[in-house]
This record gives C-alpha cells, sequence and structure tokens, in this order.
C-alpha cells in the first residue's frame, strides 16, 4: 500500500491540473469572500436591518466557498477520470492489480492534499475575511462560540466535495460527464429541492450544499428554517461520502 | 509461464474470446497471430486482469493477476503505447511506475537508456511520436525485469532501426529464460521473431505450434501464405475486391 502511496502521490503533484485547480479555488473563493466582507464594512451603516440580521460573520468570508467547492470537486474528478480519458489506467492497473488497493490509495492521496487545502483554503479566507470586516468592528475571533467548528467544517466540506468528486469520477469514468454531475450536485440540486418544497422540506435538507451554508455560519438556523440542523448537516456529509465513494469503488473493480 | 484455461469472454451475445486453452512458455518468443477481431487484445487483457473473464482462467507464473502483489516485477506488458498521460514526461512516468512497485529508482534511468529515450526523459509524453512512445511503453515494460513479456503490436509506428531493435531485444529477452509473448499483424517480422506460435481466429485457437511445424504443416514456404491459408475462414472483416 505504501508503494502505491507513493506512486499516486508522484501522479498528482506532477500534473499542471492540480495546481490549476487549486489555483482556481484559491483565487475566486478567497477573492469573492474578500470583496463581499469589503463591501459590508463599507456600508454596513447604510444596510436594512432585514441585511443587517442576515448578515453573518463567518459566512460572508465564504461567499466564494460556491466555486472553491467546483474546484475541489474538479480535482477529485480529475484524479481519476485522466487515467480512463487517457487510457494510463490499463499501465495503473498492470502495475497495481488489486483495485481495491488501487482505490483506497488514490483516495488517501487525494484525500490528505484535499483535507489539507481545504482547511488552509476555510482558515486563509476566514482570517483575510475578519481582517477586512476589522475595518466596520463588525469581526469575530476563531474562540468566539461556533466560530472555530464553522471554520473548520467548511475545510471539512470541501474535503467531503473532493471525495464525492473522486467517487463520481470512478463511477462516470469520463471527466466531461463527471463534472456535469458534480454542477448538478452544486449548483442544480438546490433549485430542484426548491420546487419540491410544496410536497416537503426534506430534499431541501439533503442538499449538499445546503448543507455547507449550515456547516459554514456561525448563526445560519436562525435565518433561513429550510436548511438541515447541524446534525443532519454533518449527517449529509457522510451520506455523500459513502454514497459516492461506494459506487466509485464498484465501478472500479469492474473492467477497465 | 502464461496458461489459459478454457478462456471465455462474451460481451452479451458476442463471444470475442471462446473456451481458448494455451501454455506460453519461457525461453522463446511466441508470437501471438489473428485476424482483426479475433480475440488477440482481449485475450491479452484478461491475462493482465484488466478484463474478468466470462468463463475459464488466466495465470501468470500460475497465479490470477489480480492477486499479484508488486505486478511489475512478474510481468511486463506493453498493450497499447498510448495508456500513458500526456502531461506527464517520460522520467515521472517510470518514476510513479517504480514507485508503485518498490523498484529502485536506479531502474528508470537503466530502461531510458536501454530503449534510447535518455535524452528525453524530461521531455513531456505529449510531445512524443507513436515511436518514442512505444520504445516508452517498453521501457515500462522491462522496468520491473519481469521474467514474463507480454507485448501488443510493439513494433506499431516504429522506423526500421526500430523494428529491427525490437527483434533483437525480444531474442535476447527469451535467450535470458524469459516467457515472450507478441502479438503482431507483421508476417515478414514475426517470421524473424518468433520461434513458437499461436494463431486464434473467431476466438477459437486455430494454431499452436513451433514455426518450422506450422510452416510444414501449411505446406507453404513463407508464414504469410501459411496464415492466410489457416485464417482465411476465421476473418470477420474482408475488401470485396481482394482477389485470392
Amino acid at each position: 500500500m505504501t508503494a502505491v502511496l507513493h506512486a499516486e502521490w508522484i501522479k498528482l503533484r506532477s500534473l499542471r491540473s492540480t495546481y490549476v485547480t487549486m489555483l482556481c479555488a484559491i483565487a475566486l473563493g478567497t477573492g469573492l469572500g474578500f470583496l463581499d466582507t469589503t463591501s459590508v464594512a463599507h456600508h454596513w451603516a447604510s444596510m436594512s436591518a432585514q441585511d443587517r440580521a442576515a448578515f453573518d460573520p463567518v459566512g460572508d468570508s465564504f461567499t466564494g466557498l460556491v466555486f472553491a467547492q467546483l474546484a475541489f470537486g474538479v480535482l477529485g474528478v480529475l484524479a481519476i477520470s485522466t487515467e480512463y480519458g487517457t487510457g494510463m489506467i490499463r499501465t495503473t492497473l498492470a502495475a497495481t492489480p488489486r483495485r481495491g488497493t488501487l482505490f483506497t490509495a488514490k483516495a488517501l492521496v487525494l484525500g490528505a492534499v484535499a483535507l489539507v487545502l481545504g482547511e488552509v483554503f476555510a482558515f486563509g479566507t476566514f482570517l483575510l475575511g475578519q481582517a477586512m470586516l476589522a475595518a466596520g468592528h463588525l469581526d469575530v475571533s476563531l474562540t468566539d462560540p461556533g466560530v472555530l467548528r464553522a471554520v473548520a467544517s467548511a475545510g471539512l466540506y470541501l474535503w467531503v466535495v473532493a471525495m464525492v468528486g473522486y467517487g463520481v469520477g470512478a463511477l462516470v469514468r469520463h471527466t466531461a460527464g463527471a463534472i456535469a454531475v458534480m454542477f448538478g450536485i452544486i449548483f442544480l440540486a438546490w433549485p430542484a429541492a426548491r420546487a419540491l418544497e410544496s410536497w416537503s422540506y426534506l430534499p431541501d435538507k439533503l442538499v449538499l450544499t445546503n448543507a455547507s451554508d449550515v456547516l459554514g455560519q456561525v448563526h445560519a438556523l436562525a435565518v433561513k428554517p429550510r436548511l438541515p440542523s447541524l446534525g443532519l448537516a454533518y449527517l449529509d456529509l457522510l451520506l455523500y461520502l459513502v454514497v459516492a465513494l461506494g459506487l466509485g469503488a464498484w465501478r472500479t473493480s469492474r473492467d477497465a | 509461464m502464461i496458461e489459459a484455461h478454457e478462456l471465455t469472454k462474451r460481451y452479451g451475445a458476442a463471444v470475442a474470446v471462446d473456451r481458448l486453452s494455451f501454455q506460453v512458455r519461457p525461453g522463446r518468443v511466441t508470437g501471438f497471430l489473428g485476424p482483426n477481431g479475433a480475440g488477440k487484445s482481449t485475450t491479452m487483457r484478461m491475462i493482465l486482469g484488466l478484463d474478468t473473464p466470462t468463463g475459464g482462467r488466466a495465470l501468470v507464473g500460475g497465479r490470477l493477476y489480480r492477486s499479484v502483489g508488486f505486478a511489475l516485477r512478474e510481468v511486463g506488458a506493453l498493450l497499447d503505447a498510448g495508456a500513458v498521460h500526456g502531461g506527464l514526461s517520460a522520467g515521472r512516468h517510470l518514476a510513479w511506475l517504480a514507485a508503485s512497485n518498490r523498484l529502485p529508482s536506479g531502474r528508470v534511468a537503466e530502461v531510458l537508456g536501454r530503449t534510447g529515450l535518455d535524452g528525453v526523459a524530461g521531455k513531456r509524453i505529449r510531445g512524443f511520436s507513436l515511436g518514442m512512445r512505444q520504445r516508452l511503453g517498453i521501457a515500462a515494460a522491462l522496468l520491473g525485469d519481469p521474467p514474463i513479456l507480454i507485448f501488443d503490436e510493439p513494433v506499431n509506428g516504429l522506423d526500421p532501426e526500430g523494428i529491427a531493435w525490437i527483434r533483437g531485444l525480444m531474442r535476447a529477452l527469451a535467450a535470458e529464460g524469459r516467457t515472450i509473448l507478441v502479438s503482431s499483424h507483421l508476417m515478414s517480422e514475426m517470421a524473424l521473431t518468433a520461434d513458437h506460435l499461436l494463431v486464434i481466429g473467431k476466438g477459437r485457437l486455430l494454431a499452436d505450434a513451433g514455426m518450422e511445424e506450422f510452416l510444414r504443416s501449411a505446406g507453404t514456404s513463407t508464414l504469410e501464405d501459411a496464415y492466410l491459408r489457416l485464417t482465411q475462414d476465421a476473418v470477420e472483416y474482408r475488401s470485396t475486391d481482394v482477389n485470392r
């Protein structure tokens, strides 16, 4: 296993796409949070009472999370779909015929990278956002109630999206198709669930991005009653992780 | 040694490989011949555990390939020279392969030298010609110094110098006591390289014989004539204006 981990690490760090997706995540994700918090800090005096009530010092730092998560999803997809797209999977499987070992090693290497980058992104974006909010004395500290949990959870969430991307990439075996699925999960599931609200709030509560809203904010629940509870939001992450990795592992065991 | 026992692969109603049994023995070059669609590549993929047989089994060194730990030390394979990521350099490609089987990193430089690629080790594979990719695929197959080697159409895209080099390489590897299975459509080349022949058509074994015996039983002087005679009923794709 350690040998395969080493091999997968060489692959991941040798590919330009790894750096491009992560630069996109950081530029878009951190950049939008920076703009949002700067704007709030400067316009607080003229904001309506409603807008002030909706303001979340942590959540507003993570305005760009929606873009960052797509980049993390793409990172996960590419970790395996390019092997099928280029045909390199046949070389990989000839060198590592045990499918379970390969799937696990890839997941561990990608997972370690995505978790580190996700947390670096979360804490970096949070700290930058708070520095901007400090101009309007609206900033919070990591030691305030719920803040450390929210920031760490935003990083954890990015890790989950990368792993879901990996599972979907292994299942679909096609870069464009897998990215389309990730786009659906991240951007289209939300309006779809909204459309079903007259029947049930359950779809809303199972949407991955709604879980991220709850996890990455300090007082999201008070503002949006349709969102899952904090416990259910963590359960959502687990659910997506298990389903995506399970399907990916199953498909990886099939003919290559 | 490579063994196939009643090896079968079906895709729905279509039978790609039909109860194929053979042994590929060490110390000689075994040519694997058959028309397009005969099942050669599917057989090789099943030997390497890439495809799961519908029936029967294929063993390498007495074991199922999918159960082998450091597979590159047991079997070296070139199935498709395109099976690489173009964004990697040749050296990095071989480096991850070596790492995956815990081979000493010095092996990378050795096989690059042996395949004449030492000058392009740092270049991205994307810019390689087909012939260079074939050499890289052969370098990858040699990486683990394996006792069994499998090559699917290795001379594809190589220049005459490269073809002669491959021929010499195969002969040398067999002389070292290794098991060599090589598929090709180039009969004149195969006549110079192979000691033993496996011929399949429509997924079935048509011949398993030494080169001389094969020619003698066909009653022809060239391998091409013997091959065409043997496979004339097994060709699935044929142009209509062939006059023979």
